[in-house]
């Protein structure tokens, strides 16, 4: 067992750390509100290498591994980095597997974040749909001009984003979405059918739910931070509220669920080569668990500061909105469990599969 | 990184499960749960002899020298089937916090018999008043020659019914500020003045509370200096904090997605109920987060790093959503989850009603919730004491 980041991964994390501490801070974040994407930002993302990071070298990629890729999302979700880390991540790697000539792939390997992804939803979310012919909000969908779709066991991508999405729609988080329209039979590019493409797809909303779990994980992070440093500077009655239980309690709660939510993360991206049978159950859950301790930590980080923390003055309601934009846009944690209970005890529907808890040896 | 708990652990894991298969009966199972003492003499001393009960403590003093991984796996096993593990816990504690702070006496006395599972203890911190406070002990130990005279009451006295000493932390002076007058004494629990009662538990474990009337000890069974009992007390409870109840959650969580995949009476299987696959899903999670919570405390120990507060943090998540997992589903089986084990109609094998009437333990013994989360919030966020 060895739970370090090794030498290599120190260096990824200081490396991002350092870029976005100068680059981005959360006047950074604040200004791009309107758009809910930096272009300058994403320079400095794409001269660290981030856009090509995952994928294959011959793809003009770096070849790292998930948990590299999940360091990042990580540090992104600390800083609340506006940029389309996620998609242009999980969609390169899709596009290299099923169809290496893509395009599309050059341009996401060339740092153009041009492609984004309309994420499956199993469970029938209300008012959305993915299937052909929907209208499904698409993250990033602003700045793509392409979504990669699953329409029953066809894998395409709608191309054409001009005639395809609808104006930036704003949202709680801020985010540059876009309703897109999939309709597949027009300016549709088919990339797989059959099984083929089904695994294609499903591996992707893998990868971009560990990769967000990831991500939440650092907004929890930073937010229990901004909540623990207010809680000891904020002085009531005469001492600093941090040592009323009331308040240390809660935040002390919201560091254990932040601990195990990044063990999970972890886990599930190590698992990608080291325990593949529980890979995709781990992503699910690393989502999961993510949404629900982002969402509860923004939450009592911001009950910590009081009254401030509503006035959009201060920071934390930052975090307080995109943890749950992050999280409600691939359906959100009550829906993934759902999920996590298929991956864990009914793989093939059959009842009959082995629980998949437990772990490697 | 690498999440295995490696090639030696999984080896304990075969090895527990043959001896559970040979030695550990579904029979032995419901008596011990019936029993609800946490040890069972007969059973303890097949583990001794196959040498489970030295078998973390250090090679120089003639333990085992297993790794914290197959300790761990050791536990696990026993604990998820159900084995009467307690007395096998204290005394892995208490053999090695002897090994490490006791006397050369304690060392050739104690040791060897412990290790061979001739003699066990109990754990005498809490008394009736005082139990989140344990440094507020006021059960006395006064110097009489070259022995001591204790007087005073415990309480939650696990396994004292079944052991030959308790590990009893005592005040020995009053001088100074509380944690600064304590001391550590191996009293017997078969001689004069000592008496023991038993006390019955919502949740079927029995404890004890015990009466302490001029008990005579020797010197020589005192561990650590007089006045200065505190910092081993410390050890030993650092020792069950890192620890929590991940083994019995995945139990839960495997048989209640093992019912939810039969057809109930109805004809269909509850996992196609959206909300019980969403609280499968989240009791997987919870199970999960548990078990990477304990394998880090474990690895932590294992590297010989600082837990800070990470041993709180293992046992506060598990024994909360253990407990808050177990009064969901409660609210979502129905009334026949209220049925035990072997009732006409009883979901599961009463493990609906075995965890509700079980998990809320879990956030009070060995340092409640609400104690973990104080030291939490002081180690790993530096927010000032709080009272
Ligand atoms: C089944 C069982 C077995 C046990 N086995 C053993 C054993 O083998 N050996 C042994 O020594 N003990 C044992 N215990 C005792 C156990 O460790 C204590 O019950 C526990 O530490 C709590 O102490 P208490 O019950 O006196 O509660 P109290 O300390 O009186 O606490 C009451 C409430 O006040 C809260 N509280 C107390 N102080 C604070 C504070 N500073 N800040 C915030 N909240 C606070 C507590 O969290 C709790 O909610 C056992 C208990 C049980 C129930």
């Amino acid at each position: 067992m060895d739970l370090s980041l090794d030498e290599s991964q120190q260096i990824l994390v200081d490396t991002f750390s350092e870029m976005l501490e100068k680059e981005c801070p959360t006047t950074h974040v604040r200004d791009h509100e309107d758009t809910g994407f930096s272009e300058s930002l994403w320079a400095q993302y794409c001269e660290l290498g981030a856009n090509a990071m995952g994928l294959p070298e011959a793809a003009g990629g770096l070849e790292m591994s998930l948990l590299d890729l999940g360091l990042v999302a990580n540090l992104s979700g600390r800083a609340l980095a506006p940029v389309p880390f996620l998609e242009v991540a999980t969609v390169g790697r899709l596009l290299a597997k099923v169809a290496p000539e893509d395009a599309a792939l050059g341009a996401l390997a060339g740092g153009v974040p041009a492609a984004s992804i309309a994420l499956p939803r199993p469970h029938a979310v209300l008012g959305t749909s993915t299937t052909s012919g929907g209208r499904s909000l698409i993250p990033f969908g602003t700045i793509a001009d392409q979504v990669v779709a699953l329409d029953g066991d066809i894998l395409y991508v709608a191309e054409n984003g001009a005639s395809r999405r609808s104006e930036r729609v704003q949202d709680i988080g801020a985010g540059a979405l876009a309703h897109w329209n999939l309709d597949r039979a027009s300016d549709a590019r088919i990339l797989a059918s059959g099984d083929e493409a089904v695994a294609a797809m499903r591996r992707a909303d893998a990868e971009w739910k560990l990769l967000a779990g990831f991500w939440l994980t650092g907004i929890a992070q930073r937010a229990l931070t901004i909540g623990s440093d207010y809680a000891r500077e904020r002085i009531q009655f005469g001492v600093p509220i941090g040592g009323f239980q009331a308040i240390a309690h809660p935040l002390a709660e919201c560091a254990i669920r932040i601990d195990g939510a990044e063990l999970l993360a972890q886990e599930a991206a190590w698992a990608d080569t080291a325990d593949p049978d529980r890979f995709e159950m781990l992503c699910s859950m690393a989502f999961a668990w993510g949404s629900q301790t982002a969402i509860r930590t923004a939450d009592i980080a911001l009950h910590t500061h009081g009254g401030y923390g509503f006035s959009t003055e201060y920071d934390i309601q930052l975090f307080y909105r995109r943890a749950r934009a992050l999280s409600s846009i691939a359906g959100g944690a009550k829906e993934e469990l759902q999920t996590v209970a298929e991956l864990c005890f009914d793989r093939d529907g059959s009842g009959k599969a082995a629980s998949l808890l437990g772990g490697a040896q | 990184m690498d999440f295995r708990l490696g090639e030696k652990a999984e080896e304990v894991k075969q090895e527990i499960r043959t001896f559970l298969a040979e030695n550990f009966s579904e029979e032995d199972r419901k008596e011990a749960a019936e029993d609800g003492g946490g040890h069972n003499w007969e059973l303890y001393r097949k583990l001794a002899a196959a040498g489970w009960v030295s078998a973390g403590w250090p090679k120089e003093y003639g333990g085992g020298g297993r790794d914290p991984y197959e300790i761990l796996t050791l536990y696990w096993e026993l604990c998820k089937a159900g084995f009467p593990w307690i007395g096998l816990l204290n005394n892995g504690f208490i053999g090695h916090t002897l090994m490490v702070m006791g006397t050369d006496y304690h060392r050739e006395h104690f040791v060897p018999k412990i290790a061979s599972g001739e003699i066990a203890f109990a754990l005498g911190y809490s008394e009736p008043g005082s139990g989140s406070d344990v440094a507020g002990a006021r059960v006395t130990a006064t110097q009489d020659g070259d022995d001591w005279l204790i007087n005073g009451e415990k309480m939650w006295t696990t396994t004292a019914h079944t052991a030959q000493y308790i590990f009893m932390l005592t005040r020995t002076s009053t001088q100074d500020r509380p944690h600064r007058g304590l001391s550590i004494f191996l009293v017997p629990t078969d001689v004069e003045g000592v008496e023991i009662n038993a006390i019955h538990t919502m949740g079927g474990e029995r404890s004890n509370g015990v009466s302490l009337t001029d008990v005579r000890v020797p010197d020589a069974n005192r561990v650590g200096e007089v006045d200065k009992g505190w910092s081993v007390v410390r050890f030993a409870l650092g020792l069950e904090q890192a620890m929590g109840y991940a083994d019995l959650q995945e139990r839960f969580i495997q048989q209640a997605g093992a019912w939810s995949l039969e057809a109930g009476p109805d004809g269909q299987r509850p996992f196609d109920d959206a909300r019980i696959k969403e609280q499968l899903g989240q009791t997987a999670v919870h199970a999960e987060v548990s078990r990477l919570l304990r394998h880090r405390s474990t690895w932590l120990a294992a590297e010989g790093k600082d837990l800070g507060g990470k041993g709180a943090m293992t046992k506060s998540f598990s024994g909360t959503s253990y407990l808050d997992d177990a009064q969901s589903w409660m609210d979502l089986v129905g009334p026949a989850g209220l049925l035990k084990e072997d009732e006409d109609g009883a979901l599961a094998g009463g493990n609906f009603d075995e965890a509700f009437r079980q998990t809320p333990v879990n956030t009070i013994y060995g340092g409640t919730v609400e104690i973990l989360r104080s030291l939490v919030a002081e180690v790993d966020l530096g927010l000032p004491k709080s009272r």
